[in-house]
């Protein structure tokens, strides 16, 4: 019954979705009929319900374990927990393709419903953008990755999937379905992987909306700043969920799957990380159009190029374009897809270059002076196209261009970007630094000077305490101090600010905070994300460069020292049956630190005995402290007599500097984004003109 | 292409007296532009890394001493793993580079007797969970004279039947 209904809601979806694009192009471009555009509008809402049934539908029958259905056979099985039943819609590709086309329905009824009044211009056409986009996704869970197939038995006896009744076909016995399911892969059966995943999925998709404002801008030919406007807000949120993405898919990288890393360079990885490359840079170069009319071409290739890029990465993640530890099992959507992300970008460039050739992008002012605040925000543009360029070429261009001219298969590994990239982050890091001070412009370098003294001052104060923390490598403290000047920077900007209050309104310190925090959301959220950045920076540097490790095989009493820690091993606890029925072999850890006990540790291995293929998983044990983790992981110990066991033991020095900084960086998104910005007049002016324009 | 695009209109676009800036902008510009594609050059120099089958690879000469990744169907019943010193040793047999169905050409390969086979070295790692019969190895390595490949990457994959088989189970049951 579900899977019909759901079945059912998926192909209204499709069709409502496809009604939606008509309704609303011809409805305002060749009809002029408000009725048919609303209508075309509402057929956007109708979309979202369906496909909230068609997704429910799914959902449901994994909670009740409907293993008839062979998405719900494949990815559960009866000794699962309800919590990883319910993560199991996005477990694997039939299910989390459905739950990304719900996803696009959910933004595009948001924005429809947010941006409905203020947008009335561009919403008809960005409405048919957005539509296409989740027409083709549905097609794809309709037509080839059905996730709502049944197991059938056809009278000869065999057992095929099918989404219709063949005939004469019965359903197989509800026991043996139970009995043989396959449960969810193990490794995903971890609290990161239930929020990674949706949280990756909605930064990727949330740029549909930016992309298809601009497209709107494009199309409809209204190329003021209105579609600047909206569309940055919608980036902010998608960069917001796509930051979160990536930050907990490498804390759930160094959780679970025990090498004492975060990231490995890896092509699905640097397929999440393409979009935020680009998209960061469009947050950038998107405020010197606010502010000075200037960059309109390449913002449009900006933010047309990150929606391009996120279809592209699907399409390499799923298709089994790379070899990866993430990618899907091959399947026949990589073609439509392939095909699908070229369309799109072809019309895209030609819409823009179209509209260029009509001169109706063209800028208001150029650049001047070097080291004007313009010239640093094309600088920062170039320094995110050429990460992007190199991340891109390593993990895409190369082997592409390999296989179809050179007939060779060229991959590269981490080497390549260890050598290409940091060089770019180091020059990224000293434009956070000189940017926030710099001047809209003409800004002279002697001013700029005199306004980073106190920063370079506090910075050479911070890089003293490394200096007497042990830190000699000369290389590390120039790589410390670009960082550290980039934070303090906006530290000392937003204290200039607080202090220009107190002393112009006799305010206290934290109320001046607050008012300029709610005044200029934008500047301090702006300046919290940098600090951000600057905190996990540090870290990036610190667990690069200073990682240490070791392995040891030790008996029961024995210790070893490593770091100034002494790790005492005091047994073993075999085969402990957990909730979910995986057997646990945990070791008993006890971590000193000058003689004096600080932690228990539970490294330990997980074995999960019903599954096939991968069934079994190392957790590290890890005790966490500003200076470093202490990281440890089982890796060897006698069943039998458990008097033994080896270890291996990593120091990760400032890792945890990456997850509070992100942190950081997640409050001064929100603070940036928070929907009570004060506009510039200029924007202003020019939002009443085309609400005006919109209204005659 | 991406870096022409805001070029040009700072350059169409500014008067005579801005000339001495604009060639600053200019020069800049293409000093920025000439070192990061001589990092992307050095770098793919120095990084890459031919992707061969293990047929190639023991037929050619050429591949050895060199860092070459290999792909293959790790043969359950070899592998050792020497826990206390962190190394594994087990036999891949040759599988191609493209493939339709992953799962199948692994078990062909595991069992054709004929299939070319390469004795696999790792040390310093611990023994993944996911090292087990029937698995796909992707390596990184170099063929040593005594023709074993002596790792330092090692990624697997395993195509669990999950997404291609069927419930053979209830399969069976229902056939009797």
């Amino acid at each position: 019954m579900l899977a019909e209904i759901g079945l059912i809601a998926c192909l209204f979806a499709f069709v409502a979705s496809l009604y939606a694009i008509l309704a609303s192009v011809y409805g305002e471009r060749f009809a002029h009929s408000e009725a048919m555009v609303l209508s075309g509008r509402n057929a956007v809402y109708l979309t979202f319900v369906l496909m909230t049934i068609a997704t429910g539908g799914l959902q449901i029958a994994l909670m009740t374990e409907q293993y008839q259905l062979t998405y719900v056979w494949s990815v559960s099985s009866p000794s699962m927990p309800t919590f990883f039943r319910a993560t199991a819609l996005w477990g694997s590709q039939a299910g989390s393709l459905l739950f990304w086309s719900y996803l696009i329905t959910v933004f595009a009824a948001a924005a429809t419903f947010l941006n409905w009044k203020s947008q009335r211009r561009l919403m008809p056409y960005a409405i048919a953008y957005m539509m296409a986009v989740a027409a083709f996704f549905i097609g794809l869970s309709l037509f080839i990755e059905n996730p709502f197939e049944r197991w059938w038995v056809l009278p000869s006896g065999e057992v095929v999937a099918s989404a219709f009744i063949p005939a004469g076909a019965v359903a197989p016995a509800a026991r043996q379905l139970a009995e043989s399911a396959n449960g969810l892969n193990p490794l995903l059966r971890h609290f990161g992987m239930a929020i990674h995943p949706p949280m990756l999925y909605l930064g990727f998709i949330g740029f549909v909306i930016p992309f298809a404002f601009a497209m709107s801008a494009l199309a409809s030919g209204d190329l003021s700043s209105n579609w600047i406007k909206v569309s940055r807000r919608w980036t902010l949120v998608a960069w917001l969920f796509l930051s979160l993405g990536l930050l907990l898919g490498g804390r759930w990288a160094y959780d679970v799957l025990g090498w004492g890393g975060y990231w490995g360079w890896d092509p699905v990885e640097n397929a999440a990380f393409l979009p935020w490359l680009i998209g960061t840079a469009y947050l950038h170069s998107v405020m010197i159009q606010e502010k000075r009319g200037m960059l309109k071409t390449w913002n449009m290739f900006l933010v047309i190029g990150t929606f391009s890029t996120v279809i592209f990465a699907t399409f390499a993640t799923r298709s089994g374009l790379v070899d990866s530890v993430h990618s899907f099992a091959r399947s026949g959507i990589g073609f439509p897809m392939f095909l699908f992300w070229f369309l799109l970008t072809i019309v895209s460039v030609w819409l823009i270059l179209w509209r260029r050739s009509r001169g109706e992008l063209k800028d208001e002012h150029r650049v001047s002076g070097i080291f004007s605040r313009e010239s640093l925000f094309v600088l920062n543009n170039f320094v995110f196209v050429a990460l992007f360029v190199a991340v891109f070429w390593g993990s895409f261009g190369a082997p592409i261009v390999s296989e179809l001219f050179m007939n060779t298969n060229i991959t590269l590994g981490a080497d390549y970007f260890l050598r290409v990239t940091p060089p770019l982050f180091i020059l990224m890091y000293i434009l956070m630094g000189i940017a926030p001070v710099s001047a809209w412009g003409i800004s002279a370098v002697g001013r700029l000077g005199v306004s980073l003294l106190i920063p370079l001052a506090l910075t050479v104060l911070s890089l003293g305490l490394f200096v007497l923390g042990g830190m000699t490598d000369a290389g590390a403290l120039l790589g410390y101090g670009i960082v550290l000047l980039s934070g303090w920077v906006v530290v000392y900007e937003t204290f200039r600010g607080v202090q220009a209050r107190r002393k112009a309104r006799n305010e206290s310190p934290l109320r001046a905070l607050a008012a300029l925090a709610t005044r200029s959301p934008r500047r301090y959220g702006g300046y919290m994300v940098h600090l951000g950045i600057a905190v996990i920076g540090l870290g990036v540097i610190g667990s690069t460069l200073f990682q240490q490790e070791t392995q040891r095989t030790l008996a029961v009493g024995q210790s070893l020292q490593i770091g100034g820690y002494e790790m005492r091993y005091d047994g073993l606890l075999a085969n402990q049956v957990a909730e979910d029925g995986r057997l646990m072999d945990i070791a008993q850890i006890v971590l000193l630190r000058d003689g004096a006990e600080v932690a228990h540790l539970r490294p330990r291995r997980d074995f999960f005995p019903e599954s096939s293929g991968m069934n079994s998983m190392t957790i590290a044990g890890a005790h966490s402290t500003l200076e470093n983790d202490f990281y440890v992981l089982l890796v060897n110990w006698e069943t039998v007599s458990a008097n033994s066991a080896t270890f291996k033991v990593y120091i990760n020095p400032l890792i945890n500097l990456i997850w509070w900084g992100s942190f950081i960086l997640i409050a001064g998104t929100l603070l940036a984004g928070y929907p009570r910005e004060t506009l510039p007049a200029r924007v202003r002016e020019k939002l009443q003109l085309a609400r005006e324009g919109a209204r005659t | 292409m991406a870096e022409m695009s805001w070029e040009k209109p700072t350059a169409s676009t500014a008067p005579k007296s801005f000339g001495g800036e604009r060639i600053k902008f200019v020069v800049g510009g293409l000093l920025l532009l000439g070192a990061v594609v001589y990092l992307m050059i050095s770098g793919t120099i120095g990084g890459a890394q031919y992707f061969i089958t293990v047929d190639q690879l023991v037929t050619s000469p050429e591949y050895a001493g060199q860092t070459v990744r290999i792909s293959g169907a790790v043969d359950g019943d070899t592998i050792v793993y020497d826990g206390e010193n962190l190394i594994i040793d087990f036999t891949i047999a040759n599988i191609p580079l493209e493939t339709t169905d992953l799962a199948l050409t692994l078990h062909n390969a595991v069992n054709d007797p004929s299939a070319t086979r390469l004795n696999v070295h790792i040390e310093g790692e611990v023994k993944p969970d996911l090292l087990q019969h029937e698995a796909q190895a992707i390596l990184t390595g170099t063929l040593g004279a005594d023709g074993t490949f002596n790792a330092t990457e090692l990624l697997l994959k395993c195509p669990s039947r999950y997404e291609e088989s069927i419930p053979e189970q209830a399969n069976a049951e229902t056939g009797v």
